[in-house]
């Protein structure tokens, strides 16, 4: 039981950080009308980013992969749920037919392609996922790049609540919803179910796991198809937030802040994606808002945070470190 | 002695097509063929760090940024000799590389190369920033006449134009692949391939990490520094920052990886892979079509990481051994 | 050992030296390139693919127009072909396509191309090769400024002129300053300007603030935004500026951003202030787009050059337009055309301008001859342009149009009707 809560131990003083930084946006948002409006845009889009870095994260946790193609892959994938709207189906039914699409192809791509390099170096893996972001845009070009003006329905119209004076838009209250809910089940079937269970092990430890009678392979394929899932959660919830409709080049701005936020929470930890996604959500907004000298920086900056995160602390803000044995 | 004929051999082979083709090419080839020894540069520069010293780089496109504006600027505002203005890009790149060196010795491979992707993404938002300076979107126009090469006066020779560029891009190269090939040799490319085999073997060898890290990061940055020079002549003196986001940092690392370890041979194919291969002419059939191109490109980069995960010099390595077998008539081993 | 290190050394340099001599030797020049008796070849840079994909189309018309040109016979006995490269709006990729047009393609002119960065990445190279640039789908100012030789004045971006290249459209300061004069006849504005943190956004923003001349003061709030901002980002910018108590927004954006500037005002904001939208964000397809994300564009000013197939489908240039769009058989493009696509209507208007004035460029045009008469236009019934406005250039005249028409949108035809008259911003 003990071992269960020392790590947690460890991570107290991030937490203390994250829950002060909660505060203040709370405070803040009370105070101002503006800033809640800004907090509450942030929250939106930086669960879309979380969304896209916990893919990133389960990712890396399971092959030690820095998957570049992970956005191509979502904005592929909100592309096929164009197509099936096209066809005649409901926004809902689209939705989770492009989540099963979605779960398949990443397990493809991981038999297929994947599995032959997970084991070379880190030059190697990023150059294959680089190779087939290139690919994926290229296909996406090659069969949707012609329309004029493509868009998904958005499933949360345009109305907000009024809550004392500041609307909160329904829309990014169910984007938060949505990758919230997606990210609790994903987090609910590693925890509690005898798949999950293989899968920690095979990405853990997989020598003792195969000797344990899992098929390491397929989880670590398993892992691949569930974190297209969550790319494409965050890929169709992005798309109405940007109200410009669907374009291949969705999901690459996001792509970049998605690997800021999984180094800024810590590439092994699922939580901490999620509220590095959200705290970078916030704080361009903030950026944004009230520094618009600054504007050509906003880059930089999230990836100063990035590389201060990488130097004074690399496991992340969530991260434990990891100390290497001679 | 016998090692190096077959080396030396390679070099007179390619220093000799090379010196004839912008005669037997046409003008816009000979354009891509400078194109392919910018590339050369930077390749071999970036396989420095990454083939022999085992850091990875998803940054060196910023270093090529960083030389491409100072060539750029000098020549815009003090009409620089063109290639007086590629060696301050050198000697500056590698000062910067010693210094993006220094706080790299601390990450190691996935970390490095989120930390070198974060330079590669940043660095062309600076010029936006300083716009008064470095132009914004903008851009600088470098406004220097380009001067002869070694003080020879040449005739007829147009301003930046292609066989110019050709020219000085391969003698850059040339110069550039000798400097390298001397000091992956000596002592500083053993304590390299120390460095890159086992760090902790290397330290126990009394190899200094600090030192032989940062150098390498010093010595590719200042080649791409060079290529980046060499890419602003070739795109008639003019340097704007949306030639070098991620995608040319990526496309240097694709480039490495093809050429693999070793083999001259094998920085040219690398080279011609990222240089000619997105500029396949829209008169090819299908590769050539908008979409193909990039379809056949992504395959291709595929292909060769699943297939030669050595690179072409891999490949290479393997025809010989699997020559020498045969030369020697035994049982061929099993090739792993 | 070191022998041997020493003897490579110097062999390399050697070769070295052999390289850069020996392939140094000057060029050949040639004859009027791309010039046939029966053909004349022209090229072009458009993002077909890619982020700005949605200009495609523009390329697509003017090859609709040159396929109508040369059904009729072509231009003095000649047939156009137009090789249309996909720079996908990268300048780095516009640069090597641009060498490939003229020293593999060698076409006679760089005609249309898109873009205002790939036009600078090119123009260097173009001029000094004495290759016609022409009919630039941008509408930056330097295309006017930096082409006279006579009285020509060195800019930070132009230290030579660039006498081969030319604009079309009417250009973004000149625009800017046409909403500047508008606004000033309102009561008490409070303006805020959203403009793009570029080149582009700079140019409108320093045209807009000259035609306010003295009322700079009106100005309360400028925001600058990143292009490829998201739309939260974009939507902060568009608050800042009602924080700052604006009573006027101004935008200078291009379509994505202004896209999502309206549908912030409308849907989360739920603000309606007096808006200006630049006119290349203004395509009836792009405010449609807008509506469905919740902007409430009732109301909104912008302006116009060109005809409208939606607004006045029966006027004699949109019914040839029509004819010659339906001619393509190509249903996108067709499809898109009844949808209102402005851009596809700007290429058949350039097209128009080309061939005009390839006409007067002699029966055996060379680049000079076709500079000459692109530089001396007169053309007043280009059927494609909004009636009233003229193409014309001279020595002293470098930009071809200099006159545009307000327009307002109306919500419940949702498409823009024009209002007043012909309006000149001044030069």
């Amino acid at each position: 039981m003990t071992r269960f809560l020392s790590p947690l131990a460890r991570v107290q003083p991030t937490v203390y950080l994250v829950v002060a930084g909660a505060v203040f946006l709370l405070v803040g948002s009370l105070a101002s009308a503006r800033f809640a409006s800004l907090t509450v845009g942030g929250v939106g889009v930086g669960a879309a980013y979380g969304s896209l870095a916990l893919a990133l994260v389960l990712i890396y946790r399971a092959t030690h992969v820095i998957n570049f193609a992970q956005g191509e892959l979502a904005m592929l994938t909100t592309y096929v749920a164009y197509q099936l709207i096209q066809w005649g189906l409901t926004y809902w039914e689209a939705f989770f037919a492009t989540l099963a699409i979605a779960f398949v192809l990443g397990t493809a791509i991981h038999v297929t392609i994947i599995r032959p390099v997970q084991h070379r170096s880190v030059i190697g893996t990023v150059i294959v996922t680089v190779g087939l972001f290139i690919l994926i845009d290229g296909i996406a070009n090659w069969k949707w790049g012609g329309i004029a003006y493509a868009q998904l329905p958005s499933p949360f119209g345009f109305g907000s609540w009024d809550v004392g004076g500041v609307p909160i838009q329904h829309l990014y209250v169910g984007m938060f919803g949505i990758v919230l809910a997606s990210v609790l089940l994903v987090w609910a079937l590693f925890r509690f179910t005898k798949i999950g269970l293989g899968m920690r092990a095979a990405a853990l430890r997989p020598a003792a796991a195969s000797l344990a009678g899992v098929r390491v392979d397929a989880m670590l394929a398993l892992g691949w198809g569930f974190a297209a899932v969550l790319g494409a959660v965050a890929a169709l919830m992005y798309e109405p937030s940007q109200f410009s409709g669907l374009t291949p080049t969705l999901m690459q701005t996001a792509l970049v802040y998605a690997f800021a936020a999984a180094v800024l929470g810590g590439l092994e930890s699922p939580a901490g994606a999620l509220v590095g996604g959200l705290a970078i959500g916030v704080f361009l907004n903030m950026l944004a808002g009230y520094a618009p000298q600054l504007v050509s920086l906003e880059v930089p900056f999230a990836f100063a945070a990035l590389l201060a995160t990488l130097l004074i602390k690399p496991s992340g803000l969530f991260g434990h470190r990891q100390v290497q044995r001679v | 002695m016998r090692k190096q004929l077959p080396a030396l051999g390679s070099v007179a082979i390619v220093a000799a097509v090379l010196s004839v083709l912008p005669f037997v090419l046409s003008d816009y080839n000979v354009y891509l063929g400078a194109e392919v020894g910018v590339f050369f540069i930077a390749v071999l520069g970036l396989n420095i760090l990454t083939g022999y010293t085992g850091q990875i780089s998803i940054g060196h496109g910023a270093f090529m940024a960083i030389g491409a504006y100072v060539t750029a600027v000098m020549s815009r505002d003090h009409q620089t000799n063109l290639v007086l203005t590629m060696l301050v890009a050198f000697a500056a790149c590698f000062v910067i590389g010693l210094l993006v060196g220094l706080p790299a010795l601390r990450l190691s491979g996935v970390s490095l190369a989120l930390a070198t992707f974060a330079l590669a993404v940043s660095v062309p938002q600076l010029p936006l920033q300083w716009s008064n300076y470095l132009g914004g979107s903008l851009g600088v126009q470098a406004s220097s006449k380009p001067s002869s090469l070694l003080g020879i006066s040449m005739p007829g020779v147009a301003a930046l134009s292609n066989r110019w560029i050709y020219g000085v891009a391969w003698a850059a190269s040339a110069l550039l692949f000798g400097m390298a090939w001397l000091i992956l040799r000596g002592r500083v490319g053993r304590a390299f391939r120390a460095v890159r085999d086992s760090e902790i073997a290397a330290v126990a060898s009394g190899v200094e990490l600090g030192l032989y890290k940062t150098l390498a990061f010093g010595i590719s940055a200042a080649y791409a520094g060079v290529a980046g020079s060499l890419f602003v002549m070739a795109s008639n003196g003019f340097a704007q920052s949306q030639d070098f986001l991620v995608v040319l940092s990526l496309q240097l690392l694709i480039g490495a990886a093809v050429a693999g370890l070793g083999s001259l041979w094998g920085i040219l194919v690398g080279a011609a892979f990222v240089g000619l291969l997105p500029k396949i002419s829209t008169s090819v059939p299908l590769v050539g079509s908008d979409n193909g191109r990039d379809i056949v490109y992504g395959l291709l980069v595929i292909l060769v990481m699943l297939v030669l995960p050595g690179g072409f010099a891999g490949l290479l390595a393997r025809l010989r051994s699997l020559t020498r077998d045969l030369n020697r008539e035994s049982i061929p081993v099993k090739l792993r | 050992m070191s022998i041997n290190r020493k003897k490579l050394g110097a062999l390399l340099c050697v070769i070295a030296a052999g390289i850069a001599v020996a392939s140094t030797a000057g060029a050949a020049s040639q004859s009027t390139p791309g010039v046939t008796k029966t053909t004349i070849k022209i090229g072009g840079t458009f993002p077909l693919t890619g982020g700005a994909s949605l200009y495609a189309t523009i390329a697509y018309a003017e090859e609709a127009y040159y396929g109508y040109v040369n059904a009729q016979g072509g231009v003095n006995g000649r047939k156009i072909t137009d090789v249309v490269l996909d720079d996908q709006y990268d300048p780095s990729k516009t640069v090597p396509e641009v060498k490939q047009l003229v020293e593999q393609n060698k076409v006679f002119a760089v005609v249309g191309s898109l873009g205002t960065a790939p036009g600078l990445a090119t123009w260097g190279y173009l001029n000094s090769h004495q290759v016609p640039q022409v009919l630039l789908a941008t509408g930056d100012a330097y295309w006017g400024t930096c082409t006279q030789k006579v009285g020509f004045k060195p800019k930070p971006y132009c230290k030579t002129p660039r006498p081969w290249t030319m604009g079309w459209q009417p250009d973004y300061p000149a625009e800017a300053k046409l909403y500047a004069k508008q606004i000033l006849k309102q009561n008490n504005p409070k303006i805020g300007v959203l403009y793009q943190n570029d080149a582009y956004g700079q140019n409108y923003l320093a045209g807009f603030l000259q035609g306010l001349g003295s009322h700079t003061g009106d100005v309360v709030a400028k925001e600058k935004y990143n292009f490829g901002d998201s739309a939260q980002v974009v939507g902060a910018h568009v608050g800042a500026l009602e924080a700052h108590g604006a009573n006027t927004v101004v935008i200078f954006a291009t379509p994505t951003a202004s896209i999502q500037a309206l549908a912030t005002m409308g849907a989360v904001l739920h603000w309606s202030p007096t808006t200006y939208l630049n006119n290349v964000s203004a395509n009836r397809l792009f405010v449609l787009a807008a509506e469905q994300n919740g902007a409430n564009p009732a109301g909104i000013f912008s302006s116009s050059y060109i005809g409208s197939q939606t607004a006045t489908p029966k006027a004699p240039g949109m019914k040839l337009a029509k004819k010659i769009i339906d001619g393509t058989h190509n249903n996108t493009l067709i499809t898109d055309f009844n949808n209102g696509d402005n851009n596809i209507v700007y290429g058949l208007a350039v097209a128009y301008t080309f061939v005009d004035a390839l006409k007067r460029a002699g029966t055996n045009p060379t680049r000079a001859s076709f500079m000459t008469a692109i530089r001396s236009l007169h053309e007043y019934k280009n059927p494609f342009v909004y009636p009233g406005i003229a193409v014309q250039t001279s020595k002293t005249r470098t930009f071809p149009m200099q006159q545009l028409i307000l327009e307002k949108w109306n919500g419940p035809l949702h498409d823009w009707r024009t209002f007043g008259s012909v309006l000149s911003p001044g030069y």
